[in-house]
């Protein structure tokens, strides 16, 4: 049987549960699972402790599951998505990500992307997740690097069943996403992920204390589907057998939840922005998808003033970026010349090099 | 060498081999140059992967018994005297470089062609300090792919904490090797045939091995699980500064994304960068992309209440990496960072 990691704290009493693993040999493929349960779930460890060394906090984010969120593409296909519902009614969540335009908005309440986090940094975080019976999930702050008891990595540590809270305190303001870390390679694929948002102390308007200030924000997370991979089950793989999760061949490609091969997210804010001269653009851009990418300003010149959250020494001025997976650059436009600009983003193949696909928006400078 | 017996390796096999041998990787900071002699061996056999399928590879290995894959990693220091022998125990033809390096004359390092069942010898003048893998670059890529390959670094002399003159410091080190395995092309390459297929990866490994969560066999053995294997799993107190030689042997762009701590990104693909970024993922371009990092082990930042030691996951963000045989998640190019 597995043998969970345990977790610790300086300050705190490590809490030790004991669990019904569901992990099992790998013999035969595909069927496995010798601990049984879950649905041919294997390698999981279902738990929902206490959290060690809670306090109150200053800021709640309530999530829970929804697996059926149809996103309608611009060819009239719907694929289904998953994502994590807001069920604690905004919870402090902003604009940003959160299912605009596309349609996507499941029967349990969820949006793709889902719901915005957003906070400032300092604040004590709790980020409460609730998972039914029929799964097991996680939430991992990506680029927040908490207690490994707040980390959120399935597998390793425990996923969730019933309700866990993540506790936490982002010191860095900055870009970052939050996504499922259970079969995390399906999951966060499926569209379970949203935008978090670390303000300055002085709430949003500067990107980061000392830091330049903005008028406009646009957020760009960009993402591809391959929607062979949508009618998979959510333990697909894990006890062995080949379900093809090492090939994503992508045949959507979507911008902060809206199909961006066409012309959706043109004119769709906050995707999209418009700005006057004089005014200071900040586009927040998560490279959201696996494959590698590469956007472009449409001969807009930005300046990059952080990426992964953390401010760079130096900003650097670009016309273009290559990013890879869950890579966040914070780009800040002071257009001078009125015009539309076309921001156009391609997801590269990871081996070939081949452009599979590009999403685009724009900045309209009046 | 005829060897229609192919060897067969398990995962544990290998490691143990590399960790049997770890004189070169134990580098320690000398005051005066030294002669570094290192002989490997150009040997093949099958490694079984996490789905139980068995996969043919070459190695740059220890001795005619094993197979490494990668080789031993070599670190030597600015000045040594440098002699490396490669003896071919195949039939095919082989050779050793290392990829980018020149040495104090401002030459290549290559052996050129060995014939099967031939040897070959280079002595060489440690310079430029960085990182670089070694190689077998005929045929390429398919000789690399197929396992032959390894890490070489020069430390800069009368240094031992820094990777270049004035760099960031730092008090031990690793290399981070990842591959990518199509055994459909490993398989034409053991038949002496050109692949002919579309690339299509199946096995991701760390310095040659593939993660093992909790439960599944082998979890926890450091011969077996890359999340365990010394060479690859970090383990250090707060302010053990840790340099990362990230390399990449195969086809895939990656990202790599560490948890618990942002790096400090130095270099790119040998490239001093201008400035030192904090990045929690780092672009690894395909087919040789290499970086250099620093991973700071400094207290998790945003752990409330405050924490010094705890356990997470180094693992690729390009999730396809993170599977094995289509499947198995967490089988992949992973391992962990432990805070003691």
């Amino acid at each position: 049987m597995g043998r969970r990691r345990s977790s610790s704290s300086e300050e705190t009493t490590t809490t030790e549960t004991t669990t019904t693993t569901t992990s099992g040999s790998m013999d035969g493929g595909g069927g496995g699972g010798g601990g049984g349960g879950m649905g041919g779930a294997c390698y999981m460890y279902p738990d929902a402790p206490a959290t060690p060394g809670r306090v109150t906090p200053d800021v709640i984010y309530d999530r829970g599951i929804d697996m059926n969120i149809p996103l309608t593409m611009d060819d009239g296909n719907t694929v289904n998505m998953w994502g994590f519902s807001d069920t604690g009614g905004g919870g402090g969540g902003i604009d940003g990500m959160g299912g605009m335009g596309g349609g996507g908005m499941g029967a349990g309440g969820a949006t793709f992307p889902s719901a915005a986090m957003r906070m400032n940094q300092g604040q004590i975080v709790h980020t409460n997740l609730n998972v039914g019976m029929m799964w097991l999930h996680t939430i991992h702050h990506h680029g927040i690097e908490p207690a490994d008891h707040a980390d959120g990595v399935g597998h390793i540590t425990w996923d969730v069943n019933g309700t866990y809270t993540y506790q936490w305190r982002p010191m860095h303001a900055g870009t970052y996403f939050y996504h499922c870390h259970t079969n995390t390679v399906l999951h966060a694929e499926m569209g379970m992920y949203g935008a978090l948002i670390v303000d300055p102390p002085s709430g949003p308007g500067t990107l980061f204390e000392g830091g330049p200030s903005y008028d406009v924000e646009a957020i760009w997370a960009v993402d591809e589907i391959d929607s062979s991979w949508h009618t998979l089950n959510w333990s697909a793989g894990t006890c062995g057998g080949d379900v093809g999760l090492n090939e994503l061949n992508p045949d959507y490609f979507v911008i902060t939840g809206v199909d961006g091969s066409g012309d959706s997210a043109m004119d769709l804010p906050p995707i999209s922005a418009t700005v006057a001269r004089g005014q200071k653009l900040l586009a927040r851009y998560i490279c959201a998808g696996y494959h590698p990418q590469r956007i472009r300003f449409g001969g807009l010149t930005g300046t990059i003033h952080s990426s992964d959250g953390r401010p760079l020494p130096n900003p650097v001025q670009v016309t273009e970026i290559r990013a890879c997976s869950a890579e966040r650059y914070d780009i800040i436009f002071e257009p001078t010349q009125t015009g539309t600009y076309l921001v156009e983003t391609d997801v590269i193949h990871w081996v070939t090099g081949q452009v599979l696909g590009t999403t685009r928006t724009s900045i309209t400078v009046v | 060498m005829d060897r229609r017996n192919f060897l067969k390796f398990s995962s544990a096999s290998v490691a143990a081999t590399m960790a049997g041998t770890a004189g070169l990787l134990s580098w320690t900071p000398r005051a005066h140059a030294a002669t570094i002699n290192k002989t490997y061996y150009i040997t093949e056999g099958f490694i079984a992967q996490p789905d139980g399928v068995d996969v043919y590879f070459r190695g740059f290995s220890n001795n005619t018994n094993s197979l490494a894959v990668p080789g031993e990693h070599m670190i030597v220091q600015e000045g040594d005297s440098v002699n490396i022998t490669i003896v071919n125990t195949l039939n095919s033809s082989h050779n050793f470089t290392i990829d980018g390096y020149t040495d104090d004359n401002g030459d290549p390092v290559d052996t050129g062609r060995i014939r099967g069942g031939r040897s070959a010898t280079m002595s060489f003048t440690a310079a430029n300090p960085g990182t670089y893998m070694y190689h077998d670059s005929r045929n390429a890529p398919y000789n690399r792919l197929v396992g032959l390959h390894g890490g070489f670094a020069v430390m800069p002399a009368g240094r031992d904490d820094e990777i270049f003159p004035g760099s960031p410091r730092f008090v031990q080190q690793h290399f981070w090797i990842f591959n990518d395995i199509d055994p459909v092309w490993n398989n034409a390459i053991r038949n002496g045939n050109t692949p002919n297929t579309a690339y299509s990866p199946r096995y991701f490994t760390i310095n040659g091995l593939s993660g093992r969560p909790p439960g599944a066999p082998g979890n926890g053995d450091p011969a077996i699980d890359a999340m365990h294997d010394p060479r690859s799993a970090l383990h250090g107190h707060i302010g053990d500064r840790t340099l990362l030689r990230v390399l990449n042997a195969g086809q895939c762009q990656s990202s790599v994304h560490t948890h618990a701590n942002h790096m400090e990104w130095l270099t790119d693909n040998g490239a001093v960068r201008d400035d030192v970024w904090l990045k929690d993922c780092i672009y690894l371009e395909g087919n040789m992309g290499k970086f250099d990092a620093i991973f700071p082990f400094e207290s998790p930042p945003d752990a409330w209440p405050r924490v010094s030691v705890g356990t997470y996951p180094m693992h690729l963000h390009t999730e396809m990496s993170q599977t094995a045989g289509g499947g198995l998640y967490m089988f992949g190019s992973l391992t962990d960072i432990f805070f003691e």
